[in-house]
């Protein structure tokens, strides 16, 4: 996900404006059944979503109600925007 | 990087080449599939396949869920796009897959409102964005994914959003791997089996291989340690006449899988009776739908589709090289009239696809360097 749909997430700018990660040319590891590790920055347990970090910064909001429970700091392996696991 | 330099370790690579170089017999001729696309990428991205033997084989499985969407969905999907009020989204990889007549792309540019996403979440965040639409949700994906679109549509239900919908084209991964095992034309030795399926479902779903078919499947990461370590327990159990499900991707795959995602799959989908795989044909009960408690959300019982079974072009060959009967430079188009950005058939189209993987790695035929 883009600084851009961070931006969209958090209501700053219209979702539709916003161009997604996943692109042909870059190939789209949503298809491939590959995840990526992210760090969690902070926690909306009540909406069961993270505000999550990749190891070059950019955020993104991950679904976390497969991993729970799960604290700031934890690396999840995220998927789809979904986290399938949580590592360490 | 934490949890992927130290799968990358070329000493210890060469370590596992030398372990697996010492394993096989060398009067033996060794046929591994590996299920997952995501693996098939991984091999020809670090030339893993080079640090193998001669007689040890990688033949590449149906475990991309883009190049096993036959053409009629891909029409399906845009006939539902045709409806002026809709927003189609789906997955990158998924634009280009070619329909009968053309691609989700093509039918864009033609002016359908056609966008990618990267999770059903941000499809879901168009939806609210755009009350006076309905989003239609294209969902494809093995178990790996089915979760995510299954919590995304208990959260559309829990705050009760009615212009969200979904064309479910989930499918799961144990039926095929019967019907591939079933099938007389394909002798494997062993089985890669799939990391992040695995999370969610577990290893148990795969102990019928060993069990009914006398093969033994390791499960695997996605590192290049990962897939030579599974290659060397695979051929460890062939060496030691074993024959079991084994897990080499501890540090992600319990051995139960992951409870709450299986939980929520059961609640928003239900099995198909049949479901046709681009390739394999129909196969029974190997594919989701959504279970009568979310049919309020389910496009296909919203708008018409055509519903037709497309047959694939003459020339394509995707059906043989998804069961691993032929390598994709065997294709007849592989490389000339068929390539990445000109695909006939789907597994040209995604980069997990046998195909592009091995164009994209310049793997145009069989030269492999002797392995040191």
């Amino acid at each position: 996900m883009t600084a851009r749909m961070d931006e969209a997430v958090e209501g700053r700018v219209h979702p539709d404006v916003v161009e997604p990660l996943c692109t042909p040319e870059e190939g789209c590891i949503t298809c491939g059944d590959v995840a990526v590790e992210l760090t969690v920055v902070s926690i909306d347990r009540e909406r069961e979503l993270a505000l999550c970090e990749t190891a070059d910064g950019r955020r993104e909001s991950v679904e976390i109600a497969l991993v729970q429970p799960i604290g700031g700091g934890d690396t999840l392996l995220v998927h789809a925007g979904t986290a399938i696991a949580r590592l360490g | 990087m934490k949890y992927v330099d130290e799968f990358r370790d070329a000493e210890l690579g060469r370590v596992l080449s030398g372990e697996i170089v010492a394993t096989v017999d060398p009067a033996r001729h060794y046929k591994l599939m590996e299920v997952c696309g995501g693996h098939t990428h991984s091999i020809y991205k670090y030339g893993i396949d080079d640090l193998l033997p001669d007689n040890v084989e990688l033949v590449h499985g149906p475990g991309c869920p883009v190049c096993v969407i036959p053409m009629g969905r891909v029409d399906d999907g845009i006939a539902i796009a045709g409806n002026e009020e809709v927003i189609l989204t789906c997955f990158g990889d998924m634009m280009r897959v070619p329909g009968s007549e053309e691609s989700f792309i093509e039918a864009k540019a033609r002016g359908a409102d056609i966008r990618m996403v990267y999770s059903p979440l941000d499809a879901l965040r168009i939806a609210k964005a755009n009350p006076d639409r309905v989003v239609v949700f294209f969902a494809i994906g093995f178990e790996t994914t089915a979760p995510s679109t299954a919590l995304t549509l208990k959260r559309a239900k829990a705050e009760g959003i009615e212009n969200f919908l979904c064309v479910c084209n989930h499918v799961t991964i144990v039926p095929p791997l019967r019907a591939l095992l079933d099938s007389p034309d394909l002798r494997l030795d062993g089985f890669i089996g799939p990391g992040h399926v695995s999370t969610i479902v577990g290893v148990r779903p795969f102990e019928f291989i060993p069990a009914d078919y006398g093969r033994p499947l390791v499960t695997a990461g996605f590192e290049p340690l990962d897939i030579l370590q599974a290659i060397r327990m695979i051929l460890g159990q062939l060496a030691e006449g074993r024959c079991e499900v084994e897990n080499q991707y501890k540090r992600v795959v319990p051995y139960e899988g992951n409870p709450a995602a299986l939980a929520a799959m059961s609640e928003v989908f239900e099995l198909r009776p049949h479901f046709e795989w681009r390739g394999l044909g129909f196969i029974s009960q190997s594919a989701l739908r959504l279970a009568d408690a979310y049919s309020d959300f389910d496009a296909e019982l919203r708008y018409e589709i055509p519903g037709v079974r497309v047959a694939d072009p003459k020339a394509c060959q995707c059906g043989e090289v998804l069961k691993g009967v032929i390598k994709p430079w065997e294709c007849k188009v592989f490389g000339t009239a068929c390539t990445p950005e000109h695909a006939i058939g789907t597994c040209m189209v995604s980069p997990e696809g046998a195909c592009a993987a091995y164009y994209n790695y310049g793997r145009y035929a069989r030269e492999r360097e002797a392995v040191v």
